[in-house]
This record gives structure tokens, C-alpha cells and sequence, in this order.
């Protein structure tokens, strides 16, 4: 069809419309006041572009890569933006993380020989750290139970764990430790060590050990690159307060609660309690 | 005009015949002799040069190829100088020393070039113009260095006019003072626009090549600055007595990029001993004495194979070297330790607790000497990407031990942590449905992780804000091209800020019009039956959202859409003038620029197609309208512009610019590359 679709008169106008822009442009140039009583420092960072682009990529592989299916969907709608992965395989990742978190390891190796049969067969260590977990659990159910029956727990670790430890001296340390918990009775004050197995800090570990390895095997990474981007944070402080050399402000605040945005909300404030939705 | 020997663009590749004929283990060392080899040129057998003069009459003699030393003639025995060399050339021929074709056919190659059309003209230029070492690549000093330079090549353009005569640039002061009268005189003036950046005060430039004003005694340097010649000049024989004739390079090794590195061949080939001492030295070291000798310099010797520095008393280090050795110069800034290589092998440490502002250098104490240095400009032969990949691997591994949890006071772990950033950044930016989703998500973990059940599990409240939902109401709008609505919403609910912020309002403004030549060029594209606006589209599913639209009416009748069209068209230019109308008095020079950019958008019929002005119409420019919004809403609101995410992205890009000082671990890492680990969506 036409390749010149638009008529003479156009280009007039055009023309006068060009020209005018032309004509008009002045050379005075605006100001950008500085607040004077800023730190140096804090000048600075305000003239860095943060490019929304690397932002809103942040956040995406976070709420990807860490297991936050709904959130990833969202994200990618609201911001227009092209999923990581598809929403079945971030929630198959949740799925086993959350079993973990529960405490329900049976049903976690489960769903990861489903996802990937041969996973746990080639990765020892983890395999162990979920066995382990899983005697954790047994001891803490008989723990709680009125009777305190010990033998699911002994007979568990007799038959799952016995064997593999003695192939890893650090598995026979973890193991050991583990029985000994077996040992103390309930309402008798555990050292820091042995506290800390019964915390659900290590479901936490073991769920986030079992993601990143389902990672690997999916992206050739296994982490959040908004985790590394927060240590690069963390590291680079400490490294030019040691250095001594620059002038930093007393404390370099991220603005997470304080002066910023909804703080009216009340919802940045993860220490208080607050309304469950 | 056909030139018989097969050469590469960049020089670097090794003549495939060539290879052919040597021995394997040379083919990587002919790749390091050759590439532009001027002082061969000079030393072609007359037949060449006969050439030479068919192809390029204006020049006066192939030693012109030299920047002459200021006391040194032209006539100056010329005639000797190529007898001398032909046979050796010949020789080449045989193949018996192979390794010195390629720099042959190069030579021929620059006759050819010279005499070329425009086109090799600016490519000689863009091989000439900026370079990264391999090693540096990715490094935000290169990085910085590559924006200035490119800021001041546009700035150049415009101001110069292309041909015979461009004023020199750059430091190199003696240029300006030679008149280029030759073609030969004009390569000068491209080969001499290297990167020179002194005005630009922070990023200090990579050294490119032997400073011919900075050295001592009868040297001579190559046209494009990477050889030295030590030219016995008989009519001086004080300078024999001398201990050394050095140079320097034209700027110093920079510290910014945490290591620096590069590799002198000996190419003489003298049987007798080598008197080369290759290193470094500040700018005020005696370019008359060793490399090593004097304070603030350093040095390694090619007759006894000791390093020295400051001193004339060596330090036993490794080998000796001669002719046709390779050998590398590496200092480690974060360290402050030296290395030498050479052949490729690394020979250790060889000076520690060095810093300075230090130029590379070499020193030669008999006549006859002559080397190629490599700044970076070609491969090394010595695998320095992966020294610097270790050095890298180093402060990565650093990072990755490094604890957040005191990042907040007082400190929570580093799981809570990250979502706090991430659920306080979703609801700053008013992305309201995510952060809602986000907190039940974290909600149902902190169910799941509940051991005792008897202690509640306290929620997060995403208490429904209103004006998450207007901010975010407005910037969908925007996104999908809607300036009107998003002009009217924001008009209701936050009168003041379009008032308060003209820039923005003003960008808005120009978005509407840059949305109407998009439709009218897709519209315009359709009809044509080509749409290749796909290319410019990096969002699909709004594009199919738009393309249906717009297909749905094509295919019930195209004479209508034409009328549309026209349309269409008049209704952009009305707009437009009513825009130009009302910011035609604003007093902002971008303001005046933008008009002026975006009205040269109805110049074209497809402006989609065009590449310099498509990126004005990608749908990138609506999120940064977008987000400038959402920034002046917030700003009005008493908030923080910024949320707590972009903080620590803006802290700690200072604070790795900080550690890159005086080659500091910054020098090691990027933000860059962390966001570029992030794996690219897939097509599932």
C-alpha cells in the first residue's frame, strides 16, 4: 500500500512545528538544589540510578527463586513483567519446603523423588540432613507424648541412619548429637547446641538446603541474587569502616521503617505484633 | 589492488597458511608479533616500498612510518636501514623465520588501508579508539572509562569535520605542531585519539601506548605507539655511554582496576646478550637509568634475570630473557605485590608493598634493541583472565560469609530480613496485589514453621491503602500507554503534584504524543502488511492485546482505516501543537531538546524502523514516566522516594566506588554482575 501516507500540507506543518521547537529552545539550563545538611555520603547514593529495571528483576527472582508461587505471578502481572519460571514449578518447590517446615520429612522426600528421583541418591549430605531431621522430629513428638515412648525414634535411627553414618565422620558427629537428645528428659535444660536442634531454625536450614538444590538441577544457580546483592551491602560497609579511610555517617540506614514510605501502615515493622490477615 | 597475503581485521588472528608452515608451538607467538608492525614496513624490501609510493604519492618515505626523534633527519640513513633488513625479510620468505610474516602483511596491509575509502577509515579508527584487556571486561572501571570516552567522542562529533587537517587532540601537546601534511600525517591524527581523559578528573585512563615525548635517548616509536626502537645513532656517541635509553607509557597503570597488566616481546634478534629491563616507574624517575635503579622504580633485567627496584643492587629472581621473549608485567593494587611472566609463565613475586602512580616502562642499554608492547589491546599470551578471575573469586567468597543481620537495628535474621526489603519495596511502589500475596505467603511459613502451637503466629497487616491502590491504578495507565487516564487520575486524587513536579508533567505530556506517533506507525506498519513492531516489543502479551485491537478493524475494512488514519494523523498534530504551544516559552534546555526529539518522530513514516529514534517509542520509556510519577506522588506524600531496596542498591554502588579507590577489593566486584546472575525467563 502507500508508503507515503501522510499529504504535503503534513509536511508542512511539520516543518513549522520542527522549526519553531528549534527557534524557541533556550540555553538556560535548571538547578538542582542539594540539601546542605546532608552527609556527604548520603548525597552521593541519592545520585545513584537505581534502575527499576534491576529492581523489579530482584524482586521477581527473589519471590521465584525462594519459593513464593502467588507472589511471583502477581509480580509478574502487576509489573509487567516475564515469569522465571512457570507457577507449578516455583509451587512444587514450595510444596516440599513447606513439608519441611511443618516437620513432615517423610512426605517431603516423597514429593522430591517425585520431582526428581535421583536427587537424594546422588546428593548423600542432603539425604542425611533430611533423615536427620526427621529423627529430630521423632524425638520431638515423643518428647511431647505423655508416655514418652522412645523406641520409633531409637528403631528409626537404627535402621536409616546407623548405616550412613559410618561412611561421614560429620554425619556420626550430627547423629550422635541428635541421640543425645534422646538422653535428657524433657523439661531438662539443654545445652545451647542441643537447644538449637529442636528450634525450627533447622527446618529452616534443611528446607532452604533442599531448595537450592532443586535449583541447581533447574537454573545452574542456587540462590536469590537479592540475597548476594544484600551481603554485597553488608560486606562493602564493613570493609570501608575497617579501612578507615572514607567518612561514613555513625549508621547507614536502609530506611525500612523510620522517615520511609508506609510507615503509617504499620506494616514494615516486623517486630511488633500485628493483625493476621 | 589485491593484496596477496591473507590478513585478519583485528591482526590478531594467525595467518591460516601461515600456521600452516610453522611449527605448532610458534603459532601462538606469530600472533603476538604480528598485527600493525610498522617498523617492518620500514624494513620491506624496496619493491614495497615501491608500492608504497603508487599507493600513497603524498608520502615521503616509509621511515616516516617512525615518529622521529627531534634531532633525528629524515635521510637519516634510510637507505642502510632497509638493506639491512631485507635479507632477513627474505628469509622469511623461506619461512625459516615465519614468525615474522604476519607483521610483514600488515605492513602491506597499512599502504592498502591508507589509500582506501572512508569506510576503513573509521573502522581503523574504532580498532584504534577504546579497548578493553580481556581481564578488565565487565569491571565497573571500564565501565566508567567507556562512558567518558564515548561521552567525549559525541561531544567531539559535531565540533570536528571529518578529513585532512583535524586538529589534534589529546595530550600528545607536539602533534598540534606538526602539520599533517601526508595521509601518512593523517593516521597520525586518528591513531593519536586514544582515550585521553585528564579533564574528566575521576576515571584515569589505561596507559595506550609509549609516550614519544617522555623518553631518553635515540628511541624511536612506531606510528601506533606499541614499538620502541633503540636506533644506534652513530653522530651520538655520548649516548652510548649512557647506562640505558627508557620510556615511558603515556599514562599510569590505574589502580581503579584492582590489577593491571601487560607483556613486552623482545623482538630483535641479536645473537649477543639483551640489555632490556622492563617495569615501571613514577613520572619523575630518570628515563636515563634502568628500571629499578632509582627510587619509585622498578624493574626487571634481561642479562642477569634479577628484579630490582630502587636500588642498583638485584634481587636473585628467575631467568634471564632475550630475544623473542615474551614477557609480562602484572601488579596486584589490592595486594601491592608484582609478578612478572615470562612465555606465559608466571615467574612469582617479585616486589611487594608496591603503590604510586606508576607508568609502565621499558630501558634498553645497546643500540639495535627493539620491542612490542601489549597494553591490552590484543590478547595476552599469558592466561591473566584467569589470575583475575581468582582474585575475584577471592572477595566473592568474602561476600558470600558475610552476615546481614545487623544491617537493621536491632539485628533479625537474614531470611526476615530479605523480607522485609522485598514486602516494604512491593508496598512502596504500590505494587498492592503482589505485597498482599507476599504477606500470606510468608503468613502461611510462619504457620507451617510453628512448633508450638499454642503461640499465635503474629500476621502482617496489608491494610488497604488507598493510595497503593490510586499510585497503582495510575502507573497501569501508563504502562499501557493510557496517558489520559493516568493525567486524569492523577489530577483527582493528587491535584497538586503535576503542578508541583513540571518535569513530570511535562514528560507525561510528551509520552501522550510519543503513544500517538506509536499508534499511528503501527497502524502504519499494518497496513503495509509488515509488522515488524514485534522487534520493539519486549512484553508480548500486551502486545497481543494491542495488535488484536488494531487487526480486529483492519480485517473488516482497510479503506476505513485509512480515513482512521488520517485521523489519527491530525489529531497528533494538533496535539502536538498544542504541546509545542504550551512548553514552546518553558526556559529548560531539555525541555526544549525533548520537543525537538520527539517531533522528528512524524518525520518518519515508520519510525518503528528506524533504529536511531525507535528506542524514544519503546514501551521502556513508559516505565520511567511511570515510576518518575509514582516518585513525585510519594515526595508529595510525606514519603520517602525511594524504598529501603533501591537504598541499599545506591549505598552499596558508593560504597564499592569507595573500595575501588587505590585498587581497593570494589575493584573486584560489581553490582552488575550480581544482577546479571539473575537467569533470563525462559520460553516454557
Amino acid at each position: 500500500m502507500s508508503s507515503a501516507p501522510y499529504g504535503d500540507q503534513f509536511y508542512d506543518q511539520l516543518r513549522q512545528l520542527v522549526s519553531e521547537a528549534l527557534l524557541d529552545r533556550k540555553m538556560t539550563s535548571s538547578t538542582s538544589t542539594a540539601t546542605p545538611m546532608k552527609h556527604s555520603f548520603a548525597r552521593q547514593v541519592e545520585e545513584v540510578k537505581t534502575p527499576k529495571s534491576d529492581i523489579n528483576a530482584l524482586i521477581l527472582d527473589y519471590l521465584t527463586a525462594a519459593g513464593y508461587p502467588n507472589s511471583a505471578a502477581k509480580f509478574t502481572s502487576e509489573a509487567n513483567l516475564q515469569p522465571q519460571q512457570p507457577t507449578s514449578a516455583i509451587q512444587a518447590r514450595q510444596q516440599i519446603q513447606t513439608f519441611i517446615h511443618k516437620g513432615e520429612i517423610e512426605k517431603a522426600i516423597q514429593a522430591l523423588n517425585e520431582l526428581d528421583p535421583s536427587m537424594l541418591d546422588k546428593d548423600e549430605p542432603l539425604h542425611f540432613a533430611l533423615l536427620r531431621l526427621q529423627l529430630v522430629e521423632l524425638i520431638r513428638t515423643c518428647n511431647n507424648s505423655p508416655n514418652r515412648d522412645i523406641m520409633p525414634a531409637l528403631k528409626f535411627a537404627q535402621t536409616y541412619l546407623g548405616p550412613r553414618a559410618t561412611t561421614n565422620p560429620a554425619f556420626l558427629e550430627d547423629l550422635e548429637k541428635t541421640m543425645s537428645l534422646l538422653v535428657f528428659e524433657q523439661n531438662d535444660a539443654l545445652d545451647a547446641s542441643l537447644a538449637a536442634l529442636l528450634k525450627p531454625s533447622l527446618r529452616q536450614e534443611v528446607a532452604a538446603q533442599v531448595n537450592k538444590r532443586i535449583l541447581e538441577g533447574q537454573q545452574q544457580r542456587n540462590e536469590a541474587a537479592l540475597r548476594e546483592m544484600v551481603q554485597m551491602r553488608a560486606w562493602s560497609e564493613d570493609a570501608v569502616r575497617k579501612d578507615g579511610k572514607k567518612d561514613l555517617p555513625a549508621r547507614i540506614e536502609l530506611g525500612l521503617d523510620g522517615e520511609d514510605a508506609d510507615k503509617q501502615d504499620g506494616a514494615q515493622n516486623g517486630h511488633e505484633p500485628m493483625i493476621t490477615t | 589492488m589485491t593484496n596477496p597475503f591473507h590478513y585478519g581485521p583485528s591482526g590478531y588472528n594467525p595467518d591460516v597458511t601461515l600456521t600452516g608452515i610453522l611449527p605448532r608451538i610458534r603459532s601462538s607467538y606469530a600472533s603476538v608479533v604480528s598485527g600493525s608492525n610498522p617498523n617492518l614496513a620500514s624494513s620491506t624490501p624496496s619493491p614495497l616500498n615501491r608500492l608504497s609510493y603508487l599507493l600513497n604519492p603524498a608520502t615521503e618515505s616509509a621511515s616516516d612510518l617512525y615518529s622521529l626523534h627531534p634531532s633525528r633527519t629524515h635521510d637519516m640513513d634510510a637507505d642502510n636501514h632497509h638493506d639491512q633488513h631485507s635479507t632477513e625479510v627474505g628469509a622469511a620468505y623461506l619461512g625459516s623465520r615465519a614468525p615474522q610474516l604476519p607483521p610483514f602483511s600488515r605492513a602491506f596491509e597499512m599502504f592498502m588501508k591508507y589509500g582506501s575509502s572512508d569506510g576503513e577509515w573509521s573502522h581503523m579508527h574504532a580498532n584504534m579508539g577504546f579497548f578493553t584487556p580481556s581481564y578488565l571486561q565487565g569491571s565497573t572501571y571500564i565501565q566508567k572509562l567507556e562512558e567518558a570516552y564515548r561521552t567525549k567522542e559525541s561531544q567531539k562529533e559535531g565540533q570536528q569535520l571529518p578529513g585532512v587537517g583535524l586538529p589534534s587532540i589529546g595530550a600528545h601537546a607536539s602533534l598540534g605542531s606538526k602539520a599533517p601534511a601526508s595521509h601518512l600525517g593523517m593516521t597520525y591524527d586518528l591513531i593519536e585519539r586514544t582515550p585521553t581523559f585528564e579533564d574528566d578528573g575521576s576515571i584515569p585512563p589505561l596507559p595506550t601506548r609509549w609516550n614519544k615525548d617522555d623518553k631518553y635517548g635515540a628511541l624511536e616509536v612506531s606510528v601506533d605507539g606499541l614499538e620502541v626502537k633503540y636506533q644506534g645513532s652513530r653522530q651520538n656517541p655520548r649516548e652510548q655511554e649512557h647506562e640505558v635509553c627508557g620510556i615511558r607509557a603515556d599514562h599510569p597503570m590505574p589502580s581503579q582496576a584492582g590489577v593491571y597488566y601487560f607483556e613486552v616481546t623482545l623482538l630483535s634478534r641479536r645473537r649477543d646478550e639483551t640489555t632490556v629491563c622492563i617495569g615501571f616507574l613514577t613520572k619523575n624517575v630518570a628515563l636515563s637509568r634502568p628500571p629499578g635503579w632509582e627510587p619509585d622504580s622498578y624493574g626487571y633485567h634481561g642479562d642477569d634475570g634479577d628484579v630490582y627496584s630502587g636500588g642498583n643492587v638485584g634481587k636473585r629472581y628467575k631467568d634471564t630473557f632475550g630475544p623473542e621473549d615474551t614477557i609480562g608485567c602484572g601488579i596486584n593494587f589490592r595486594t601491592g605485590s608484582v609478578f612478572f611472566t615470562k612465555n606465559a609463565n608466571e615467574l612469582g613475586v617479585a616486589f611487594q608493598n608496591v603503590k604510586g602512580k606508576l607508568y609502565p616502562a621499558v630501558g634498553m642499554k645497546k643500540a639495535g634493541e627493539h620491542v612490542r608492547v601489549n597494553f591490552g589491546q590484543k590478547p595476552f599470551i599469558f592466561p591473566i583472565d584467569n589470575y583475575m578471575n581468582k582474585e575475584q573469586e577471592i572477595i566473592r567468597s568474602a561476600i558470600a560469609k558475610t552476615s546481614i543481620e545487623k544491617l537493621v537495628s536491632p539485628p533479625i535474621n537474614e531470611t526476615e530480613l530479605i523480607q522485609q526489603l522485598v514486602l516494604q519495596f512491593l508496598q512502596h511502589d504500590g505494587y498492592v496485589e503482589t505485597a498482599r500475596a507476599f504477606a500470606e505467603e510468608i503468613q502461611n511459613e510462619k504457620q507451617a514453621l510453628r512448633i508450638d502451637s499454642g503461640v499465635p503466629v503474629t500476621g502482617i497487616n496489608i491494610k488497604d491503602d488507598e493510595d497503593a491502590h490510586r499510585r497503582q491504578r495510575i502507573r497501569r495507565a501508563i504502562l499501557e500507554g493510557d496517558i489520559d487516564r493516568a493525567l486524569r487520575y492523577t489530577d483527582k486524587y493528587y491535584s497538586h503534584v503535576l503542578k508541583d513536579n513540571s518535569h513530570v508533567y511535562f514528560k507525561l505530556k510528551c509520552r501522550k504524543f510519543i503513544e500517538m506517533v506509536r499508534k499511528l506507525a503501527e497502524q502504519n506498519s499494518g497496513t503495509s502488511k509488515k509488522s515488524n513492531g514485534h522487534s520493539y516489543d519486549d512484553i508480548p502479551n500486551e502486545m497481543d492485546v494491542d495488535e488484536n485491537g488494531f487487526t480486529d478493524k483492519m480485517e473488516e475494512d482497510g479503506l476505513d482505516l485509512q480515513a482512521d488514519e488520517v485521523d489519527l494523523l491530525i489529531e497528533t498534530i494538533e496535539y502536538g501543537q498544542a504541546l509545542h504551544a504550551e512548553f514552546k516559552d518553558d526556559p529548560r534546555r531539555e525541555v526544549g531538546k525533548t520537543l525537538e526529539d520527539v517531533f522528528a518522530l512524524l518525520a518518519y513514516t515508520n519510525p518503528l524502523q528506524v533504529k536511531e529514534v525507535a528506542p524514544l517509542l519503546d514501551r521502556k520509556g513508559r516505565v520511567a514516566v511511570a515510576e518518575e510519577l509514582n516518585s513525585a506522588i510519594l515526595s508529595s506524600l510525606g514519603k520517602s522516594s525511594r524504598s529501603a531496596l533501591e537504598n541499599l542498591y545506591g549505598q552499596t554502588s558508593v560504597l564499592l566506588d569507595y573500595l575501588r579507590d587505590e585498587g581497593g577489593p570494589g575493584s573486584f566486584v560489581t553490582i552488575r554482575s550480581v544482577i546479571d546472575k539473575i537467569p533470563k525467563s525462559q520460553p516454557f
